[in-house]
């Protein structure tokens, strides 16, 4: 039979006869907990018995220590009264007090121990002796006296008198005497060997069998382990997934679309007026490439009669200066919704009967300044629903819907402006943790300019939200800068909650 | 967005409501959609809104509106206008670039400190949005007790002449100047010169307004200084020249609007113009016809036709009812608002009186099915794909620089006639006058950016692993936006011990979970050190490249480590 080490140094100090924990670990030189486990692991294998018996050990408290060199008070006060000849009359107790050097709580231990013990009587301020006492044979005092030796002391009304005065503190622990069994005994006398061992659970170990055999080391396992971190999407892409999900759970397709485009399907069709401050230069990035020269001719006519004259018998046009030129001009999308308005008119996917409805979470660009809240580049998630007959209403439900998936409740909707839309609101939101009231898009149902143009004869409400500020929401990243771009923090991204 | 600054002692004297505390106005405001900013130095307080309703841009504006709010007022109101006494003859000399010019007289204002203050602002405002920076239009405002004009004889009047002049044939004495300076010289020597000066940049004759004494206004630039106005003037010239005469007509009636809420009387001005005479300023009040169907499902909700006539009116418009198989209603707005194009933004006028806010949302009770496209579900399960090979996925900007795209990996950009070109050296898409040097151009290829990474993060702990799938573009004339846009996967292995292997193994990997065949013969690559450097070949099409990063890119990134990589073509997973 082959055993761990400590089992097998158990068992070979073990006999028939029980022998407690203590005496075991002496002999084999190993720790009480170690045998104690050892012990365990033989009985399970039914080669040891144990005997489990509660003891109760008795030690010396401060103030018992004390008495051992200067005596008990009740003994103190018997010699001090001998002493001033109390044996035979009366004596003072103040001037016994005085000579036996008790102090404080000491008299009062001394005077009720004395009258106890029947060493005299107290009576009317002094102290009679009773001459036939012997303190030097107080059963208590010897008992203190034996203790402190480190002998047992056996009688149990002296202990618990001494428990009581405090003098002692008695506690119970389990002793387990351990003894060999019949079968411990064959298993001895057929031969045990030590099992060695092993650091690691090996191929070998499993394919020889030998893991029957070997004892594994432990190991700390508190301890920290070295850094794990595999690789993990992009949060921000995360985010777009969980903004994907959602919507196409709510039935969106999604869209897809240049990125460079010409100012046509950016603004002209959203019917942004040439001259808006928003077409400059200094807002959106204009790109040296030719100018676009696939738009189609009619599309073309109705938008720009949309911006010089209106749609409808009452409409009025812009008094801004419109021309093709500027129209065919390629910029970088400030805007997703230059993929709606290539949906919406049919050349994206042809024409679309309502009801409908498409988003996208696509990269737009705008020359803003950076900072911890804003980038040249980031995503925007775009929507819109097409059918007959939408109300603002239906605007509210269906953003009040989208916003909920994301812990975002309590939408408030603040009239706005648009070019492009009317009615328009700002939506706001209460902030999942801080409970802030912050903008959290920007939404409308678009004007006639903007649809008649593109052929569309029904309603089209539609929203915008930059998904970089939804991430900083449900992350609570502070600065965008690591999030996105080429001076994130790897640390961070590494170290970034996933989204769920 | 705007913002108007508001004395709101001046507000609560304006509207009549003296028993409003800030905190009351402020609330009643962002009912209206002016949203608290915060104050200025002298304690206005200012507010934000949107860019429409401009006739709210002087503590005169908000007044009107909020006096409709509270009900005080109802309807259109139309100020009366004397009879005209001044004419501005518009001479055949003026700039061909700014033809058009209308104009005003108010007499008997009640002028103080404040009503100055907010005259300028509002003059300011306007020149800062419809007037698109003085370029579409631009106002002057004068003491008419300082103009000399020329007799036109029993019951014609006095006259003023708009006419171009040649940069340095006059001279004048500008506003916060005591010399007499050309205008060519107001546009060198002058503050608010030099500030406009691009404005007239392209004219030959620059725009001058004249009366007898000679120049006394060099629109859009600057006044004189003989008509300034001060505390002491009453009676006003309000002059506006532009690019567009329906632009400056309603400017002009705003700054009517506004000084006849201080006791002024508006009196017109006839414009004399080689085409003809116009009267000004335009108070004619336009009518749009508004269904109420459309009223109805805009809002969701049901209506009395009494109860839109009551929103309309507490809107400051009139509604009369049309009664007929589609019930309609005749609504009239008036000349200071910019922003009606077309019916529906009077359904948002309504919406907005009714109150928005108290709508009960609903979800639409449409049905469609939603999806996602093709390319968007193959980058989800590439990217997935990635981080299962344990790469960090990354997501970088598209615009770079030339240094960064290129010079950093030793690739020149090639011309667009070349065809098979080295990846990455394909030729950039400019941005024109770009803002910032470090965003020059759209990236080639994603490469640069995962090496700018591994450069920028050299303090933090190897290996590093990075992936993107991302967007790159150049420019390509045979494409409708002259820029071919394509989306790529790359990878970068910087490890103490990567080799080519290690880069191969994971292209291996990928190819292999996505059903496509990848081989790998050897190729040349300027970034990538010789005789371990391949093609990526996907089924046969040369896609991209991987290999081993040369250590002058390495050590140009502040690398001190080896660094393996590849990138190839999205579609070709597909």
């Amino acid at each position: 039979m082959r055993l761990p080490e400590s089992q097998v140094a158990v068992l070979e100090a073990a006999s028939t006869d029980e022998q407690t924990v203590g005496e075991l670990a002496d002999e084999t030189g190993l720790k009480p907990e170690t045998v104690t486990r050892a012990a365990f692991d033989l009985r399970d294998d039914g080669l040891v018995a144990i005997e489990e018996r509660t003891e109760t050990t008795t030690t010396l408290t401060e103030e018992g220590e004390q008495y051992i060199e200067a005596g008990l008070p009740e003994v103190r006060l018997y010699r001090a009264a001998v002493d001033a000849g109390g044996d035979a009359d009366a004596v003072p107790m103040g001037q016994v007090i005085g000579a036996s050097e008790l102090a404080g709580p000491e008299v009062d231990i001394a005077l009720s121990n004395f009258a106890r013990k029947g060493y005299g009587r107290i009576d009317s301020g002094e102290l009679v002796v009773d001459a036939d006492a012997d303190p030097d044979a107080d059963d208590e005092a010897a008992a203190l006296a034996a203790l402190a030796d480190g002998e047992a002391v056996d009688d149990e009304q002296v202990l618990e008198e001494l428990d009581r005065r405090g003098l002692v503190n008695r506690t119970e622990s389990t002793v387990r005497s351990i003894s060999l069994t019949d079968d411990g005994v064959t298993a001895m006398m057929e031969g045990v060997e030590v099992a060695e061992t092993v650091d690691r659970l090996t191929p070998e170990l499993l394919t020889s069998g030998e893991w029957r055999d070997v004892e594994f080391t432990e190991y700390n396992v508190e301890a920290d382990a070295p850094e794990e971190r595999g690789g993990k999407v992009h949060v921000l892409r995360q985010t777009a997934e969980r903004v994907k999900d959602t919507l196409v759970g709510m039935g969106f397709q999604e869209m897809e679309g240049p990125h460079a485009d010409s100012e046509f399907w950016i603004n002209d069709c959203l019917f942004m007026p040439q001259d808006h401050p928003a077409r400059t230069h200094w807002d959106q990035f204009a790109l040296d490439v030719p100018p676009m020269e696939e738009i189609p001719e009619d599309l073309l006519d109705r938008v720009e009669s949309a911006h010089r004259e209106g749609v409808g018998d009452d409409g009025d046009g812009y008094h801004s200066p419109w021309t093709e030129n500027v129209a065919r001009e390629i910029d970088l999308r400030g805007h997703t919704t230059s993929l709606s308005m290539r949906y919406l008119s049919g050349f994206a996917e042809g024409e679309l009967e309502p009801p409908q409805r498409y988003f996208s979470v696509e990269k737009v660009y705008r020359n803003d300044t950076l900072d911890a809240t804003h980038l040249l580049e980031f995503f925007q998630i775009e929507g819109w629903v097409m059918a007959e007959d939408l109300s603002v209403r239906d605007l509210m439900g269906t953003f009040e819907e989208f916003y909920r998936q994301f812990g975002i409740t309590d939408i408030q909707f603040k009239p706005h402006y648009n070019p492009y839309t009317e009615p328009s609101f700002e939506l706001f939101g209460r902030h999942p943790t801080t409970g802030e009231l912050i903008e959290i898009g920007n939404s409308g149902m678009f004007r006639p300019e903007v649809l008649e143009p593109l052929g569309v004869d029904c309603d089209v409400m539609a929203w915008g939200l930059a998904l970089e500020r939804l991430a900083m929401l449900v992350t609570g990243a502070e600065d965008i800068r690591d999030l996105h771009g080429t001076l994130a923090d790897l640390d961070f991204l590494r170290n970034a909650e996933v989204i769920r | 967005m705007p913002v108007v600054d508001v004395d709101t002692d001046e507000l609560r004297q304006l509207t009549g409501h003296d028993e409003k505390s800030d905190e009351e106005l402020k609330e009643d405001l962002f009912a209206l959609g002016l949203e608290y900013e915060g104050e200025t130095e002298d304690g206005l307080l200012q507010f934000e809104f949107g860019p429409d309703r401009l006739d709210r841009l002087s503590v005169e504006g908000v007044a009107r509106s909020l006096r409709y709010q509270y009900g005080d007022d109802r309807g259109v109101y139309v100020p009366q206008l004397n009879s005209p006494d001044w004419t501005i003859d518009v001479e055949e000399s003026v700039p061909e670039q700014r033809p058009y010019v209308t104009g005003a007289v108010v007499r008997g204002v009640n002028m103080d400190e404040e009503t100055l203050d907010s005259l300028i602002q509002l003059q300011e405002k306007l020149h800062a949005t419809m007037g698109r920076k003085r370029v579409k239009g631009a106002i002057g405002i004068h003491d008419l007790v300082m103009l000399k004009g020329e007799d036109l004889g029993e019951g014609g009047g006095n006259s003023i002449t708009y006419r171009g002049v040649d940069p340095d044939g006059e001279r004048f004495v500008p506003l916060d100047s005591d010399a007499e300076l050309t205008p060519g010289e107001v546009l060198e020597q002058h503050p608010t010169g030099e500030k406009y000066a691009d404005v007239v940049a392209d004219y030959e004759r620059y725009p001058a307004i004249y009366d007898e004494l000679g120049l006394f206004s060099f629109p859009p630039v600057i006044n004189g200084r003989r008509t300034e106005v001060d505390e002491d003037s009453t009676d006003l010239f309000v002059e506006l020249t532009g690019t567009d005469q329906w632009t400056i007509d309603k400017m002009c009636n705003i700054i009517c609007y506004a000084l006849s809420a201080r006791g002024g009387t508006v009196e017109e001005v006839e414009v004399e113009t080689p085409e003809g005479t116009l009267v000004r300023p335009d108070f004619d009040v336009d009518t749009k016809e508004v269904g109420h169907d459309r009223i109805e499902t805009l809002l969701g909700a049901e209506l009395e036709f009494e109860e839109v006539v009551d929103l309309f009116e507490r809107s400051g418009l009139d509604a009369t009812t049309n009664l007929g198989d589609e019930m309609s209603y005749d609504v009239e707005i008036p000349p200071y608002r910019v922003d009606v194009l077309h019916p529906v933004d009077l359904v948002d006028d309504v919406g907005r009186a009714y109150g928005f806010n108290t709508l009960e949302p609903r979800y639409p009770d449409v049905g469609t099915v939603g999806g996602r496209h093709d390319r968007s579900d193959l980058e989800r399960a590439v990217r997935e794909r990635l981080v299962g090979l344990g790469f960090e996925d990354m997501l970088n900007f598209h615009m770079t620089d030339e240094a960064m795209n290129y010079d950093g990996m030793s690739v020149a950009p090639e011309s667009e006639s070349d065809a098979d070109t080295v990846l990455g050296a394909t030729p950039p898409v400019r941005i024109v006058e770009p803002y910032s040097e470090d965003y020059t151009m759209l990236r080639t290829w994603a490469l640069p950016s995962l090496m700018t990474v591994l450069e920028n993060n050299t303090h933090r702990a190897y290996p590093q692993d990075l992936s993107e799938v991302g967007f790159v573009a150049h420019e390509d004339t045979e494409e409708n936006t002259g820029v071919a846009e394509s989306h790529r996967v790359a990878g970068v292995l910087a490890r103490y011990d990567a080799t080519y292997e290690d880069a191969k193994a994971k292209l291996q990997a990928l190819c292999g979970d996505f059903g496509v065949e990848l081989e790998t013969p050897a190729t040349e690559h300027p970034s990538f050190i010789d005789g371990r450097t391949a093609a990526v070949v996907v089924d046969g099409e040369n896609v991209g490249v991987v290999g081993e990063i040369l250590p002058e890119v390495l050590v140009g990134h502040d690398l001190e480590l080896p660094v393996v990589a590849f990138e190839f073509e999205l579609s070709a997973l597909e």
